[in-house]
């Protein structure tokens, strides 16, 4: 691997060596700027072939319009992604540049792995173009910690024909969602279809609930028995499957593909596919209850704190804010930018499903709850399965939740 | 160590030995005690993310080991482990056998059928984790379809999504990847059976369920201790079918006891709990093993004459 690199790195001194030659001159710097090129080692998650052009096309762009660097990239399948980066705290190979889902935040950012950006981010002085949720989840313990490198939330999808010959409107409070879903539901077609999957996928499709109820995590035992009977009524009155507890958002999409599902819950991400459906399709915001709520999902870009090469590293990640990089990139991932001032240029400010994603964005909350997180997240989908396959009540199942979460937060 | 041929090696000739070892040696040392070794250092310490990189481990003695056995969650995923060990053995095995017994004989495209039955074990657990939680789906799932399909639609379930049934359906789905294996090792048993037995015992007048009983039985007894404690090394500590079919859910009921350390080392990222655990996991596999290793010391010194 590195040896291809050297010897790129060698034609481009050669390159420009020559330029210099014929040029007259500065040969003294040429040589100086060749032992500087940097090669920064950058790890993501984008293993699926559609993201490869846009990857590629971004690493160019930065090796082209950074001075003096290299990239070097590395994938691993979405779940080994923070395990490696852990894993290289031990066996001292880590990335200079990593992207991580924002959730990572929580474990990664009590670690002392990540650079702290703080003075960078300040002097750089572009913090407030940021959506406010998105820039939160960078801000770990006063420290700045990452910039968000896209953003995406939760809102709610419907089947138009099916709603128009059910004669519903498309829900905007959980009681219309609950007798739409009711009425939608019929033979085996579910009214609804959400991810409960025992991990953080489910919790991130539970916790919008938690939030409309008007609580939180430090509410659970209250507002989560809320939110969980709310759940619980649907599964209850079969508008909801109880298949839901093994579903992944993908399996979720799926059911909505074959209208098995006339609502679904699930992102921005699902909408290349929905393109392909044969039926009409909209999607509005979650409904609300007590409050409008949805959960902020997306990646962030981290440092690594042990990294050689901070300097050109924040570098890369200054270059990559540019509106000409940044757009393009955000466009072929079919993704929504973390910058409100992005709001009117790439594909999301004509596409109307894109825009009603976009719209929800400053809402969008970040699960930013720190390094007890884990434990927390895990109670919260035990008492969601629990409640859903009906061996807790919803209050109990609450309460027992409550209790874990207060532990695994206040830092045991 | 077999005394009646070797003579006692000249010191050239054991050196020589050692070289021819070394490899191996090497091998063993460097994946295997070394981070036996590690893990084991790691386990009586306190390691969490916050604590990898500042380099100083605080060394807490059994702490670990005591926080794991106080976690009721810990002795659940013992039991279920157990289950799902037994129920996958029990089934593996005699499934396994009595397709050996099939096999034994020849029949038309027996072969062809034998070798099919294989792919089973040779598919990545991934591949059919992944094949078997579509199959057993609710509402897409084939076994429900099947079930619609002969009447008996009110038997149709949430396999995987029902707490009741879930572990049933990973033990299910784990009996078809080791039948292949259980029938592949018996029938080489059933191989090695000299024919003339039956033919003696038939003429003695000896019917095939007293052949069976008499002869194949305690016969295939070597061959099935092995297997079985092969079959539990195995099972003990499978992860990956589980892991794809339910991710131990719903609730907690397929957490077993590999899916728990996974949870505590990569989610919680409790190092040193999760290396307790994952000792306290090598237990029973090693157990099996050390009866395993001298099960076929004991049948190489007495089983050379047949």
């Amino acid at each position: 691997m590195s040896y291809t690199v050297d010897r790129r790195g060698l034609l481009r001194a050669a390159g420009a060596g020559a330029a210099a030659l014929g040029l007259g001159g500065a040969l003294a710097s040429c040589g100086s700027d060749e032992s500087e090129t940097a090669t920064l080692t950058w790890w993501d998650y984008f293993t699926l072939d559609n993201f490869q052009p846009g990857m590629n096309r971004l690493i160019r762009d930065v090796e082209a319009g950074v001075p003096n660097v290299r990239i070097q990239r590395r994938t691993f399948p979405f779940a080994e992604l923070d395990r490696q980066i852990t894993l290289g705290a031990i066996s001292g190979e880590r990335p200079d540049i990593a992207i991580v889902d924002n959730v990572a935040m929580n474990t990664l950012g009590g670690s002392d792995l990540l650079a702290d950006l703080t003075g960078r981010v300040e002097a750089w002085g572009q913090a407030d173009q940021y959506y406010e949720g998105p820039w939160d989840s960078c801000r770990i313990g006063g420290k700045v910690l990452g910039i968000p490198n896209n953003s995406n939330c939760l809102a709610l999808y419907y089947n138009t024909r099916m709603l128009e010959s059910a004669g519903v409107e498309p829900p905007t409070t959980w009681d219309e969602l609950a007798s739409a879903a009711e009425r939608l539901t019929s033979g085996g077609r579910f009214g609804l279809a959400l991810s409960a999957i025992k991990s953080e996928e489910g919790v991130f499709q539970f916790l919008p609930f938690l939030w409309q109820a008007g609580g939180d995590l430090d509410t659970f035992a209250t507002d989560g028995a809320t939110a969980l009977s709310f759940l619980h009524d649907l599964i209850a009155k079969g508008s909801l499957s109880e298949s839901c507890l093994g579903w992944t958002q993908q399996d979720v999409n799926t059911r909505f593909m074959n209208q098995r599902a006339a609502l679904q819950i699930n992102g921005p991400w699902q909408i290349p596919t929905l393109k392909q459906a044969d039926f009409d399709w909209g999607v509005v915001a979650l409904p609300r209850d007590q409050e409008a709520a949805t959960c902020l999902g997306g990646e962030n870009w981290v440092l690594m704190a042990q990294s050689e090469n901070l300097d050109k590293a924040w570098e890369v990640l200054e270059y990559t804010q540019r509106p000409s990089v940044l757009v393009p990139y955000l466009v072929s991932f079919g993704n929504l930018p973390a910058r409100e001032d992005l709001a009117d240029r790439g594909a999301w400010a004509s596409d109307p499903a894109l825009r009603l994603f976009l719209s929800q964005l400053p809402l969008a909350r970040p699960r930013r709850y720190g390094r007890g997180y884990a434990d927390a997240s895990q109670a919260i989908s035990e008492a969601e399965q629990a409640v859903l396959t009906g061996s807790a009540s919803p209050s109990a199942a609450a309460r027992t939740a409550a209790a874990k979460i207060d532990k695994a937060l206040s830092g045991r | 160590m077999r005394p009646h041929r070797s003579r006692p090696p000249s010191s050239r000739r054991r050196r020589a030995g050692y070289l021819f070892c070394l490899p191996g040696m090497t091998f063993l040392a460097v994946f295997l005690a070394y981070p036996l070794f590690y893990n084991v250092r790691t386990s009586v310490h306190d390691v969490r993310l916050s604590q990898l990189l500042g380099g100083s481990w605080q060394f807490n003695g059994l702490d670990n080991y005591r926080a794991v056995l106080d976690d009721p969650a810990f002795w659940h995923s013992v039991r279920l482990s157990v289950v799902f060990t037994l129920g996958s053995l029990v089934f593996q095995f005699s499934i396994g056998f009595a397709l050996a017994l099939l096999f034994a004989r020849p029949f038309p495209l027996g072969g062809l059928l034998r070798s099919l039955l294989l792919v089973a074990w040779l598919l990545p657990p991934v591949v059919s984790g992944t094949l078997f939680r579509w199959l057993l789906d609710a509402e897409s799932g084939a076994y429900n379809a099947l079930l619609e399909a002969v009447g008996l639609g009110s038997l149709s379930h949430d396999w995987l999504t029902d707490p009741s049934t879930s572990l049933a359906g990973v033990v299910f789905a784990n009996i078809w990847v080791g039948v292949p294996f259980n029938m592949l090792l018996l029938l080489v048993g059933l191989h090695t059976i000299d024919p003339q037995l039956y033919e003696a015992a038939a003429i003695d007048g000896a019917g095939p369920w007293q052949r069976f009983r008499r002869i194949t039985l305690p016969l295939m007894r070597p061959v099935s201790v092995t297997v079985l404690l092969l079959g539990l090394i195995y099972t003990f500590k499978v992860f990956d079918t589980v892991f794809v079919m339910t991710g131990g859910g719903p609730v907690d009921s397929t957490r077993v006891l590999s899916l728990y350390v996974y949870e505590v080392f990569f989610r919680f990222f409790r190092f040193g709990q999760g290396a307790a655990a994952g000792l306290l996991l090598l237990v029973v596999p090693l157990l099996a093993g050390v009866f395993y290793v001298r099960r076929l010391r004991r049948e190489e010194t007495t089983g050379g004459a047949a």
